[in-house]
């Protein structure tokens, strides 16, 4: 009889525990947050901490009480404890090892800070603006759509009418305006295709929930709001979720195989870009990191990873580079200037080698080479208004010392086509060259480092301002001999002989 | 109960190779495959050896494999394993042959001894004696210490957090770009192993400072003799320590 009554009192405790605790301690938030969170999010949070120059987006200002990423409906700007807890906690999506909110420096603090900490934190930043409880529920998922070949057709139409002047044709965020949040800073809309630079995530629900709420702050709006000219249906809005959801596309995602593997061709490498063969070769994508290691430093990259296919025969080699960029920039021309920030540049991309293929694993240094060990660099640019697109060879000991060379000489072709947000360009040249001690020199079966580079023109990249990555492998893939099958085959044979023999030596 | 001595040298083989595989599933630090077959080798002779040491365990072994061919009772055992072994061994020879290419690994040494003296911000440091001269504020004065302390920590969200970590985890917003990945200070292997002057030398002299067995190539760890003041660098050093809650190394110990 005890045992019976027991149970429900002990957890009637427990719940009125967690509502106790749900409330969560300012005084216990402050202290932590003057330890962990000042740091960016500002001393007396106003988004202005000593990091926050070095961040795109910026750090949320808390004094201001608006918060992004929220459940509550569009005409409700108290976000939910709970909305506040999950951004802190973090974890919901990730780029790598990065757990924090994708795309961002707001890291990941479930893994850090406990439950009650967190709770703590909600209660001590909604303080710094004197937010209470909302007055309106969030909103719920009742009338979900699921996901179909149909809610997908008829979410792209209603994407192309309501969401391409900011997301682009094919949702790659290349739209055709100019973005700025509240609060003056540039904002990019999300590129649909990569799911994981999501804030949140691209579960259809959480898609739904932006696209009803919108994205306070910023120029996201609320397709909820009846009294906007974009108003949708509730069930409008799940088939729009339903087709974003769609739309990502995994290979532009870098996975631990950091080789690209040129495949052999016999006869002719395809000449043009769009040449359908190229889904043939094997694509692999690479991360790109803004150059943060050597003056002049650049903080606010746009660019985040480029994909590369590869293709040799016996004369040549053939690499195709693709990569997202928003804004196709052609300096002179005045449609892309109204989208550019600040002066606007060309569109580049550059591949790197070591001039001499390492035998041991020592390389040049992965930043343009060293004083001992010079690199090879083929460096594409989009064109102006009233010059074309060009291309240009360079040899490069370290930043400092960099020599041009002759590109008609050293036979190294390369040409672009921008289409709908992405860049592909083409770069060729013969596995061998006159200077041999000039021009990285490709063999067949020899793993040799390369690296990449990328500008975005109309995000004020030059120079030393740009997007990189460290050294990777080019693998100019051999076919596979004959001799792979032959010899297992064989070992087989005489195994099974062995074998004969031992029985037939047994019955002696 | 007795193990049979033929199960017992199944067993003792798989467990050597699950040793030998053990670094690559728990510590993503594989031992390379051509090394692995080298190290099995050895084992498989030293597990032979022992266990065939004695007459009696020389029967336990072979016991088994002889009744197998030679009693008639058992030929359909027989028949199987005698398909199995050749198709085994074709199988892994293909195996050994078949081209991979995966990306070469790549050995390097994660503290390797510094030199004794280090030139930077037109000096000459000595860092067999290199103290840190804010490290005796501590206990000296520490209201002025948690100021400095402070101050690093401003050098430290203003220059490493994007590579570091805003937890100090080497898990920064762009640390999945390098390989290797920025040090993390939170792990016993890294800070809490070193001596502040070790810190002071790596932190001025960057990735191109080390030498050729750390791999200076491909450290992204920048030169901050070019971006910072002695003192910063010192100040850095302390937050460091402070945030994570270890102690340098002295030189006592
Ligand atoms: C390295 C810098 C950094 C640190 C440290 C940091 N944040 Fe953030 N935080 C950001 C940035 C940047 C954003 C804005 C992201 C955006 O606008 O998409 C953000 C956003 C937020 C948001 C808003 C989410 C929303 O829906 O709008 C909350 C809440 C938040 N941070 C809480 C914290 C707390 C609590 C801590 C300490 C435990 C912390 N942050 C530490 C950089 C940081
Ligand atoms: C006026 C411009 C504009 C329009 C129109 C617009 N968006 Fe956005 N959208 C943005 C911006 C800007 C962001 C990035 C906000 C931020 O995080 O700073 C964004 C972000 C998003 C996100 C990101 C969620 C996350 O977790 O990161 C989704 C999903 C989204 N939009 C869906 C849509 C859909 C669907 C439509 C059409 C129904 C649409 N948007 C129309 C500007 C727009
Ligand atoms: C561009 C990324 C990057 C930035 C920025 C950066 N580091 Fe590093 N750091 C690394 C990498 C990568 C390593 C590991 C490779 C190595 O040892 O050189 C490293 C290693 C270190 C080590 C060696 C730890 C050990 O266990 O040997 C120290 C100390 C260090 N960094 C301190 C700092 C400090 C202090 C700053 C800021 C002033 C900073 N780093 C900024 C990338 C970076």
């Amino acid at each position: 009889m005890k045992r019976k009554l027991l149970l429900p009192v002990v957890l009637s405790l427990i719940i009125s525990a967690q509502a106790i605790a749900a409330q969560g301690n300012k005084e216990n938030g402050k202290a932590i947050y003057d330890k962990k969170c000042w740091w960016c999010h500002g001393e007396k949070g106003g988004g202005d901490g000593p990091a926050a120059k070095f961040l795109n987006p910026p750090p949320r200002d808390f004094t201001a009480g608006w918060y992004k990423f929220k459940t509550t409906p569009f005409d409700e700007i108290t976000p939910a404890d709970a909305d506040i807890f999950r951004m802190i906690s973090g974890g919901m999506n990730h780029v790598s090892i990065w757990r924090g909110m994708s795309g961002t420096s707001m890291p990941n603090w479930g893994d850090v800070l406990k439950e009650q900490e967190r709770l703590d934190l909600v209660a001590y930043i909604k303080s710094l603006s004197g937010l209470e409880q909302p007055q309106k529920p969030s909103i719920d998922y009742k009338n979900q759509v699921k996901s179909s070949k149909e809610s997908i057709e008829k979410g792209k139409e209603i994407f192309k009418k309501m969401c391409t002047e900011c997301h682009g044709e094919e949702g790659k965020g290349d739209g055709t305006k100019k973005l700025k949040d509240d609060l003056g800073f540039r904002t990019w809309p999300r590129n649909f295709t990569k799911p994981w630079t999501f804030r949140v995530n691209n579960d259809p629900k959480e898609i739904y929930t932006r696209i009803s709420n919108g994205i306070p702050g910023t120029q996201m709006p609320s397709f909820a709001d009846p009294s906007s000219k974009k108003t949708l249906s509730d069930e409008e809005r799940w088939h729009v979720a339903n087709y974003v959801a769609s739309l990502g596309n995994d290979v532009k995602k870098a996975k631990d195989d950091t080789v690209l593997k040129a495949i052999r061709l016999i006869g002719e490498l395809p000449d043009k870009i769009d040449d359908p063969k190229w889904n043939e070769a094997e694509p692999t994508s690479f991360w790109f990191i803004p150059q943060i290691i050597a003056k002049e430093r650049f903080f606010t990259p746009s660019l985040d990873s480029i994909t590369a296919r590869a293709f040799y025969n016996d004369k040549e080699i053939s690499i195709l580079l693709e990569w997202d960029d928003r804004t196709k920039s052609i300096p002179g021309d005045e449609k892309a200037k109204e989208i550019a920030e600040g002066d606007m540049l060309e569109d580049s991309v550059a591949v790197q080698f070591p001039v001499i293929i390492p035998e041991e694993m020592e390389k040049p240094y992965f930043g343009m080479g060293d004083s001992a060990k010079p690199v090879n660099i083929w460096q594409w640019r989009s064109g102006k208004k009233d010059s074309p697109e060009s291309v240009k060879l360079m040899n490069a000991n370290g930043f400092q010392k960099i020599e041009q060379r002759d590109v008609a000489k050293a036979g190294l072709k390369a040409t672009g086509v921008y289409n709908n947000g992405t860049w592909r360009v083409v770069m060729k040249r013969a596995l061998s060259t006159e200077e041999k001690d000039k021009d990285t020199q490709f063999v067949e079966g020899k793993y040799t480092p390369i690296a990449f580079a990328a500008w975005d023109g109309s995000n004020g990249e030059s120079g030393s301002k740009h997007v990189m990555t460290t050294w990777y492998w080019l693998l100019l893939k051999p076919a596979t001999s004959k001799s792979t099958y032959i010899i297992p085959l064989i070992v087989a044979l005489i195994v099974f002989g062995g074998e004969l023999l031992l029985v037939r030596a047994s019955r002696k | 109960m007795k193990i049979p001595r033929l199960l017992l040298f199944v067993i003792l083989v798989a467990i050597s190779y699950f040793i030998f595989k053990a670094p690559g599933i728990f510590l993503k630090q594989p031992i390379p495959s051509s090394l692995i077959v080298m190290y099995m080798f050895f084992a498989v002779v030293t597990i032979l050896l022992w266990m065939t040491s004695t007459e009696e365990g020389m029967q336990g072994l072979v016991g088994p494999i002889k009744a197998m061919i030679e009693d008639p009772s058992k030929k359909t055992l027989r028949n199987i394993v005698f398909l199995i072994v050749p198709l085994l061994a074709g199988g892994i020879t293909y195996m050994q042959l078949r081209p991979t290419y995966e990306a070469p690994v790549e050995l390097r040494s994660i503290h390797p001894a510094p030199p004794s003296t280090v030139k930077v911000f037109g000096k000459t440091f000595n860092l067999m004696t290199l103290e840190n001269p804010y490290r005796k504020v501590e206990k000296e004065d520490p209201a002025k210490f948690a100021q400095l302390v402070k101050e690093g920590g401003e050098v430290y969200f203003k220059n490493c957090f994007y590579c570091h970590g805003d937890k100090l985890d080497g898990r920064g917003h762009y640390a999945h770009g390098f390989n290797p990945l920025p040090a993390n200070f939170t792990d016993i292997g890294t800070i809490a192993q070193l001596q502040e002057s070790f810190l002071f030398w790596r932190i001025a002299t960057g990735g191109p400072g080390l030498p050729k067995e750390g791999a200076p190539w491909i450290s992204a760890m920048p030169i901050w003799e070019n971006f910072l003041t002695e003192d910063e660098v010192w100040k850095v050093i302390l937050f460091l320590y402070n945030y994570t809650g270890y102690v340098p190394r002295s030189w006592a110990k």
